[in-house]
């Protein structure tokens, strides 16, 4: 029983492919994106105008608060009244980065705000603009405490990238649900699913873990 | 006050005038593509064979139509309950699925003619208690249906003092609860079941010969594709008296015949 | 379906979203307190020094923070049955994200005591104290004030998770969403109650987060070694 479902697994595998190029051109896709817009927002939100941060603020709250699953329901089914065409991976990719920014940008603040303000005051006093202030004093220092959790949201994001399977799409999760209805055994199915996305996320983990240790030593600043 | 209302009612009708004048079936010829919303896994009309193509009854007359139109086609799948929400967004041109033309659902979409007729059938695992639909009428006897199918409304009917669940997705996970326990008895569409039941060894189940009731079932497209509705009907006229409506379901739907290609 | 949002659907609908908001509650509450058990022996075992039994905790911990939430309910939904044990969807939801829970707890907890400063613990050795005393006394107090936070964190994520719950036909919140959605054919109504609801559960969170941190605060003397 089991080799004949081990072979119908096996020949199943040109839909585990897609689905796996799905999850990794989603997670790509939405971690570039979410990075750069999370980047920005960060900065915004950490900047002088109250009234920016609190728009930023209240969104990243919003995101936040609510589960990822009813967002993914809320964009694919709404936008399009609202005049914006959506397929399923259009609605997966708008939903992953908008994630993705708000997390990303809440940990890019941190990272600003941990940076001494000696250094800030420095940077003005030797008459650097703003803009350069940032490039050039606060995000390289701000970037030791940014980096490890970046990462650790790099992997939550392939994990969460999963959640898309529930407007259809057919990424690596619903590749594993599809084939489930075909092959009815649910430990092989899923466990051969878990095994894919541990081999991608894990190495991200200890990178994420390492980095931590590593740029954690150097953070021994001197108080100006 | 008055006039700018009378204004904004002439640009509506303006551009009102101006959308329904550039039909739908215009839009696929120029666009070169249909898309059609399916059922991700509902056998034998929709579904997902093992190498990963669609298949299936609705699936394949789909095509039919798109060859006839001379465009290409676009498959978009969801879950049962997603088809007509899809539809409705504009996602979708039309949905093929085994889908029953209720009153309800005519509010929203616009059904076609029926191009076969089914009825839901209430299933056990065999040789449990459950021996036929009298038995299921017990008070907390655990159903399993489909969210937002006719099944589910009879269910409801038929079983007023038993737990329905309702299952998103398709007809096989039903199948799937009922075989492992989960729930006791489950309502579906004949053809649905016997397409489905293919996936396990044979006499895993016993289907009650009643049937809860008689359903048409049809295609839908929105109400403002008109056009996109006639040329449908004309579809299902035509491949009835060539006969190629009746080869397709007697392939998918009246016989085990697709089972040997596609399982 | 914007155009005419219908305030008197949510309205007759609330009943079920009621219940739907209670059951979250209620099986966010039961997974987290499994998750808590879950998580402080997976963490106790994780500490000690015989590889038989970290061996086991950090298999599961890893496995279960490299691997998205959905496969693992997915897993235990379609898996359990095989091996004989057919539970309620419920059960099985509760199941998952105890277990998913219980792997960060775990984290928490053994970062929460890897924090107290050695300081501490050898001002208590060179106090006499014994292990639990030591224990009792410094460490966990101390563990105590560092973990409330992140694992009120936790408990934000897991009700958060608990919507997946839904797509294993459990009744919570996001189903009565999803039912609303196909009997009406109204998921902007359907699905905005729903956030909304969320929202309450998670400023609700927020605050008690924000409560216990000012009552630890001030309970207890921050040490400076």
């Amino acid at each position: 029983m089991i080799w004949q479902q081990l072979h119908s697994l096996i020949g199943s595998y040109p839909l585990a492919l897609r689905g796996l190029g799905m999850t990794a051109v989603l997670s790509l896709i939405s971690l570039a994106l979410g990075t750069l817009i999370g980047f920005a927002l960060g900065v915004l939100r950490a900047g002088d105008s109250r009234t920016l941060s609190g728009v930023i603020g209240a969104w990243v709250d919003l995101i936040r608060g609510t589960p990822f699953l009813v967002q993914i329901f809320l964009i694919f089914f709404i936008l399009p009244e609202l005049g914006v065409e959506l397929d399923a991976f259009t609605a997966g990719i708008i939903g992953l980065t908008n994630l993705a920014s708000c997390f990303i940008c809440e940990i890019v603040v941190a990272g600003i705000r941990a940076v001494p303000t000696g250094q800030v005051e420095a940077a003005l006093a030797s008459g650097l603009s703003r803009w350069q202030r940032m490039r050039q004093v606060v995000l390289p220092q701000a970037m030791r405490v940014v980096l490890p959790p970046l990462v650790g949201q790099y992997v939550l994001l392939i994990k969460d990238s999963s959640v898309v399977s529930a407007i259809g799409l057919t990424d690596l999760t619903r590749v594993g649900w599809l084939v489930v209805q075909r092959v009815p055994n649910g430990l092989l199915v899923f466990a051969l699913v878990g095994l894919a996305y541990f081999i991608v996320c894990y190495p991200l983990i200890l990178l994420a873990s390492r980095l931590e240790k590593r740029l954690g030593a150097a953070h021994a600043e001197v108080q100006l | 006050m008055k006039i700018a209302k009378l204004l904004a009612a002439g640009l509506a009708l303006l551009f009102g005038a101006g959308i329904a004048s550039a039909g739908t079936l215009d839009d696929i010829a120029k666009r070169g593509e249909l898309r059609v919303a399916v059922q991700t896994q509902g056998p034998p009309f929709s579904m997902v064979d093992q190498a990963g193509a669609r298949t299936g009854s609705a699936v394949e007359l789909a095509e039919l139509m798109a060859k006839e139109m001379g465009v290409k086609i676009t498959f978009l799948d969801f879950d049962w309950d997603g088809l007509i929400p899809a539809l409705l967004s504009g996602k979708a041109d039309l949905l093929v699925a085994d889908m029953t033309p209720t009153l309800p659902r005519a509010m929203k979409v616009a059904f076609t003619k029926p191009f076969m007729t089914t009825g839901s059938v209430v299933f056990t695992k065999a040789g449990s208690k459950f021996g036929s639909a009298e038995a299921c009428k017990a008070a907390g006897t655990k159903i399993a249906v489909l969210l937002g199918s006719t099944g589910e409304k009879n269910a409801k009917t038929a079983f007023p003092d038993a737990d329905i669940k309702s299952y998103k997705g398709g007809g096989p996970l039903l199948l799937d609860a009922v075989n492992n326990g989960q729930a006791d008895c489950g309502v579906n569409d004949v053809s649905a079941v016997k397409g489905q039941t293919a996936a396990y060894p044979a006499g895993t189940f016993t289907v009650m010969p009643e049937m809860l009731s008689k359903e048409p079932l049809a295609f839908a497209t929105r109400y403002d594709s008109q056009d996109l509705l006639i040329w449908m009907n004309l579809f299902l006229d035509q491949t009835a008296l060539d006969g190629r409506l009746q080869k397709n379901l007697d392939y998918w739907v009246n016989s085990d015949a697709w089972k040997k290609d596609h399982q | 379906m914007l155009a005419n949002f219908s305030f008197r659907t949510i309205v007759e609908y609330l009943p079920l979203f009621g219940q739907g908001l209670v059951a979250t509650l209620w099986l966010s509450v039961l997974s987290f307190a499994g998750a808590l058990a879950i998580g402080i022996i997976a963490c106790g075992m994780n500490l000690q020094r015989s590889r038989l039994l970290r061996a086991p905790a950090k298999v599961y911990i890893d496995a279960v923070r490299a691997t998205p939430l959905l496969a693992q309910l997915y897993f235990l939904y379609f898996g359990l049955p095989r091996l004989g044990f057919i539970l309620p969807e419920l059960v099985v939801g509760v199941l998952a994200l105890s277990l998913n829970s219980g792997a960060y707890i775990a984290e928490i907890i053994r970062a929460g005591i890897l924090s107290i400063p050695r300081g501490q613990v050898e001002a208590g050795v060179a106090s006499g104290m014994t292990f639990v005393q030591r224990m009792r006394l410094v460490i966990l107090p101390q563990a105590f004030r560092v973990t409330i936070p992140p694992l009120l964190g936790q408990a934000i994520v897991l009700v958060k998770d608990s919507a997946l719950l839904s797509l294993i036909s459990v009744a919570e919140l996001t189903r009565a969403g999803q039912l609303l959605a196909s009997d009406r054919f109204m998921p902007a109504e359907a699905f905005i109650t729903v956030a909304a609801c969320y929202l309450l559960l998670y400023y609700g969170l927020k605050g008690l987060a924000r409560g216990s941190e000012r009552w630890l605060g001030s309970r207890t003397v921050r040490s400076r070694t």
